[in-house]
């Protein structure tokens, strides 16, 4: 063959397989990932007498904080159903391979699964679709548009008890720097920096929150990096927005720096420095999701929703931890007090709010309700000190 | 097919097959011992896997993963065939991946979807060639050479991805995590059947074909090997040195490129942070193990990616950490490097 | 600045000790499992013994006995070297998942900083130098010793031999395949030193995969700076700084695109190459040029 023809060939051949792989690809009117049903009946309630429940964790189970409460979460319910196998899988990334995962839960006999990090729900909503029968519920995202029928998600509102431990903070601080380490801006983090410093600002109006990113849920020396330079700014007062918390908890008490904690209860780390923290307790929570599943009674519950509890309804996974040795009676009245303000009628985002560059986020004296929050607090407030990484 | 026949089984020879199988053992003895120590009974920890991986979900999710693989493992085979060290199929797969999605956001839906799709992969397969071009120019003009600056490379792309997802290409109406608009419909691989293997992995398949085909009934093919066995030979010749290398690499790069695509528009159809994160280092692995020889490469990308994924098994059946089953990996790879080359290597 | 001295410090050791196997001809892309394995072993021995020092130890020596593996492979059994590094580096990704599991909570007694007396209070020097913790105090130490040792004694003219000419070193009696596997395990004990650091000076924590791709940065250092070691020192601290860059210049208030800063020690390397590319290619060891050319056996 002469050269030219073979390259022609070749070319051709190329072509031809491009063209056949993509006209194989969807039309713009069929659904993606037509679903692969399984074997089981597709009618039957999602996770109604399921033999096993799933859970995926994107990090280690003992990094004292988010995975690690989600972990005893778990554990919580393998306690509340002994006939129940519990499965479960940490370092699970938050990209396809997080279906694969859950797909082995599901082969296993899972159909209840639980993805328990906020970049999972992609993966969770690929899994959903393929098995109807198999309910999944994500924490900490959102579903926007309609929620599957065996689908959901579910969280605390975290903001509320960090606006309460800002209050602390602000509080015990003397240089009114406080530092907040967060990994990326998603709207649970930016309010919870909102809430932080306007918490702090109640009582103490100098109060400034420096926030920097590591742009990594858990990424130690980021942490120490942007610990220390914070420290080195004046900061003495840190808390977190990380999946692990060790580090930077460490490295305030080792600075002899505060540190208000997050997801866990890390006091034992910074016996002198501890002040407050808040920290999840999901057992309840858990429990009650799987309860509802195994009765068949998923579709049209309340967690068949982006269900967000708080302190209003009494069912918040998010709690105080406890306070540190140098926090005075008057300061755990004060945040008493508000939490009880909070409880009732009020919310650590009442009105005014203002943004960085001097908007009105919220106006004087309303109260938002929590889908305002969702959608209004997704910039920093004015006394927050560093700027969101841009998207244009 | 005689042909092919000929060339997958070609030099089977038995004491070749036993001396595999040996280490095979060996590795999976030492592993055995390895899992012995953390308390697990090694039997069942293999039984674990082997069940595991045998499923049909699983199978799913081995040629799932074995897409994107092959591409990048025939992305450091061709180089290899020429003399080149090709680390940084991390890199290609993700700006191929990056190229695509640029190419979709350009094209902004005014496409129907099929032709969108086959101008992404397109794109990919340019972005990955000029990716591995870098490399390729800095060795030729410079002399650097291109295992490390294929390695380097691969760190940039990763930050020119995030770069992207987390400013320019950022999804607005995304949940706030770095991540760029999801693909349209059309613009995805469909998925074969009822599975959830795509048609990515046929073209796949196809680009293993081609590559064997050309390596070894074209000229460029020939030149290549040559210059692989003795560059000063090559030079000797009358083979344009330079310019094969130049073009292995791009070669090599366009094919990673298309790996990029297909995992983007099979899978994905995001981009994400960790996209495609060390499956290059892995496809680097299958290329060696196969010693670079297109159709066992493929073989060899669809065995590790099955390892890889009996990491799942190992977390939920044995309890032992997903990641333990990179140990199982390099022992087997090991061994192979260590007992089973009947020629000594030089240098 | 001292964020990059400190940052510096775990890629700096491994640089060194990837010297020192490169000036034998001998590249190892596993440094980097070295280092992780080493982080580990640091970590969880200083757990057990309360005592950094003696975790230290065990991180260099856990550092070494994965660098052996890889001389093992690539001495005796004549595998490729770049191919065996990265089958090393899983290696150690694994083993340290697998052991590293249980160590992933705990504190340890790490390394605290120690200010030289003295010389940590001159203005702006003191506070970049000599305000760190020993593990760092000891690359100033080693490293021009270690130069000293490569291009001024005769154990160095032998390492250099090895990788430069290693038939005339053979002609003379002496056995070249011990001294790579010396210089390769020795620079696998540096890595795990570096490993050390990591975990339990730097970041006094231990988490899989903490290394993060230190160790091919090292790799790369050390083509950089072609042995010079106050090159190495420049490069390490350059990509030290550009870790600590982001977060301090963020702390300050000031907003720079995260992803440029990580790129940046990247493309100095690159560009540094470029501009002195054909010197630095013909000065490696011959038996490292073999390497690269013709890294494809049959």
């Amino acid at each position: 063959m002469r050269r030219i023809s073979r390259w022609a060939a070749i070319s051709a051949v190329l072509l031809l397989a491009l063209v056949a792989a993509a006209c194989g690809s969807n039309s713009d009117k069929s659904s993606a990932n037509a679903s692969g049903s399984d074997n089981s009946s597709s009618s039957s309630a999602p996770g109604k007498d399921s033999k096993a429940v799933g859970f995926i964790f994107v990090g280690p189970k003992d990094d004292f904080g988010y995975n690690q409460a989600a972990y005893q979460g778990a554990m919580a319910v393998k306690a509340a159903f002994p006939n129940l196998k519990v499965l479960t899988a940490e370092n699970v990334p938050e990209t396809d391979e997080a279906a694969r995962v859950m797909e082995g839960m599901i082969a296993k006999g899972a159909k209840i699964i639980f993805a328990t990090s906020y970049g999972h729900l992609d993966a969770a909503m690929k899994v959903a679709a393929d098995h109807p029968d198999v309910a999944v519920v994500q924490q900490g995202n959102f579903i926007k548009g309609t929620v599957p029928a065996n689908a959901g998600t579910y969280f605390g509102t975290v903001y509320e008890p960090v606006y309460l431990a800002g209050i602390v903070a602000g509080k015990q601080t003397k240089t009114n720097k406080l530092g907040y380490v967060y990994a990326f801006p998603i709207p649970q983090t930016v309010a919870n920096i909102d809430a932080f410093e306007l918490g702090a600002q109640s009582v103490n109006p100098k109060a400034e929150t420096y926030v920097v990113n590591t742009s990594n849920w858990c990424d130690p020396a980021k942490q120490e990096e942007a610990a220390k330079s914070l420290l080195a700014q004046g900061v003495d007062v840190l808390t977190q927005h990380q999946d692990c918390t060790a580090t930077i908890t460490k490295a305030a008490e080792a600075a002899g720096a505060m540190v208000v904690g997050y997801h866990a209860d890390a006091s034992s780390l910074a016996p002198k420095g501890w002040i407050a923290g808040s920290e999840w307790d999901w057992s309840a929570l858990y429990k009650d999701i799987v309860q509802t599943a195994l009765d068949g009674k998923f579709t049209g519950s309340k967690y068949n929703a982006n269900f967000r509890s708080g302190l209003k309804d009494g069912l918040n996974p998010f709690v105080q931890s406890k306070y540190g040795p140098a926090v005075t009676q008057d300061t755990k009245d004060l945040v008493a007090k508000a939490k009880t303000d909070i409880s009732t009628s009020g919310s650590p985002f009442k009105g005014p709010v203002m943004s960085q560059d001097g908007k009105t986020l919220i106006a004087a004296g309303t109260v938002p309700d929590y889908a305002t929050i969702e959608s209004t607090i997704v910039v920093f407030v004015k006394g927050v000190v560093g700027e969101m990484p841009k998207s244009s | 097919m005689t042909a092919v026949t000929a060339a997958v089984l070609g030099k089977f020879d038995r004491r070749a097959a036993t001396r595999w199988a040996l280490a095979l053992l060996g590795a999976a003895i030492v592993f055995g011992i390895l899992v012995m120590t953390k308390g697990a009974n090694p039997f069942s920890v293999y039984h674990s896997m082997l069940s595991t991986v045998t499923t049909s979900a699983s199978t799913d999710g081995i040629l799932l993963k074995a897409t994107p693989l092959i591409f990048a493992a025939l992305a450091v085979a061709v180089p290899a065939r020429a003399g080149m060290v090709n680390v940084g199929g991390e890199g290609q797969l993700v700006i191929g991946g990056v190229f695509a999605m640029g190419m979709s956001l350009a094209v902004n839906g005014h496409l129907p979807g099929q032709t969108t799709l086959v101008l992404m992969c397109i794109a990919a397969a340019v972005g990955g060639a000029l990716w591995a071009a870098i490399a390729a120019v800095l060795k030729l003009v410079i002399g650097i050479n291109e295992a490390v600056s294929t390695l380097l490379l691969n760190y940039l792309a990763i930050n020119v991805m995030l770069f992207l997802i987390y400013d320019r290409w950022k999804d607005r109406h995304g949940s706030g995590q770095p991540a760029s608009r999801p693909l349209r419909v059309s613009e995805r691989f469909s998925l074969i059947g009822s599975s959830k293997v795509h048609t990515g992995l046929i073209l796949a398949v196809v680009m293993v074909a081609v590559i064997w085909w050309v390596m070894r009934s074209t000229r460029w093919g020939f030149q290549l090997r040559v210059v692989g066995g003795n560059p000063e030979a090559a030079r000797r010749g009358g083979i344009r040195v330079g310019a094969t290398l130049l073009s292995a690499m791009l070669v090599g790069g366009a094919l990673a490129g298309l790996g990029g695509v297909a995992q983007l528009a099979g899978a994905e159809f995001k981009l994400r942070q960790g996209f495609l994160a060390t499956y290059g280092y892995m496809a680097f692995l299958a290329s060696w193990l196969a010693r670079h020889k297109p159709i066992n490469v493929a073989l060899a990308a669809v065995v590790l990616a099955a390892i890889s994924v009996t990491g799942d098994s190992l977390q939920l059946d044995s309890s032992l950490p997903a990641a333990t089953v990179n140990v199982l990996m390099a022992l087997v790879l090991l061994a192979v490097f260590g007992w089973t080359r009947v020629k000594v290597a030089r240098a | 600045m001292t964020g990059a001295v400190r940052g510096g410090t775990s890629i700096l050791y491994c640089a060194m000790g990837e010297s020192v196997s490169e000036t034998a001809g001998v590249v190892n892309l596993g440094t980097e499992g070295s280092m992780l394995v080493g982080a580990l072993a640091a970590y969880a021995i200083t757990a057990n013994t309360h005592n950094p020092w003696i975790g230290a130890l065990a991180g260099a020596s856990a550092g070494a006995a994965l660098a052996f593996v890889h001389a093992f492979f690539v001495l005796n059994r004549k595998a490729n070297q770049l191919a065996t590094g990265l089958v090393v580096l899983f290696l150690g990704l694994g083993l340290t998942s697998l052991f590293g599991a249980a160590y992933v909570a705990r504190t340890v007694n790490s390394f605290k900083t120690w200010k030289v007396p003295l010389l940590s209070h001159i203005p702006w020097i003191g506070q970049i130098f000599f305000q760190h913790d020993p593990l760092t105090y000891l690359t100033f130490l080693l490293v021009p010793a270690t130069w000293f040792v490569l291009q001024r004694t005769g154990v160095g003219l032998l390492v250099r031999g090895a990788g430069e000419r290693s038939e005339v070193l053979s002609t003379y009696g002496h056995n070249v395949l011990l001294v790579q596997y010396l210089a390769v395990v020795t620079g696998g004990f540096l890595a795990g030193l570096g490993g050390a650091q990591l975990s339990t000076a730097y970041a006094n924590a231990w988490f899989e995969n903490m290394t993060q791709g230190r160790g091919f940065v090292a790799v790369a250092v050390v083509i950089f700076a072609a042995r010079k070691p106050l090159a190495a020192m420049g490069g390490s601290y350059l990509f030290g700084a550009a870790l600590a860059l982001s977060p301090a210049l963020q702390a300050r208030g000031w907003h720079v695109n995260q992803f440029a800063l990580d790129s940046l020690p990247y493309l100095a390397i690159i560009v540094v190459l470029v501009l002195l590319g054909k010197k630095r290619a013909a000065e490696a060891p011959e038996g490292l040029q073999k390497v690269f050319e013709m890294s494809i056996a049959t």
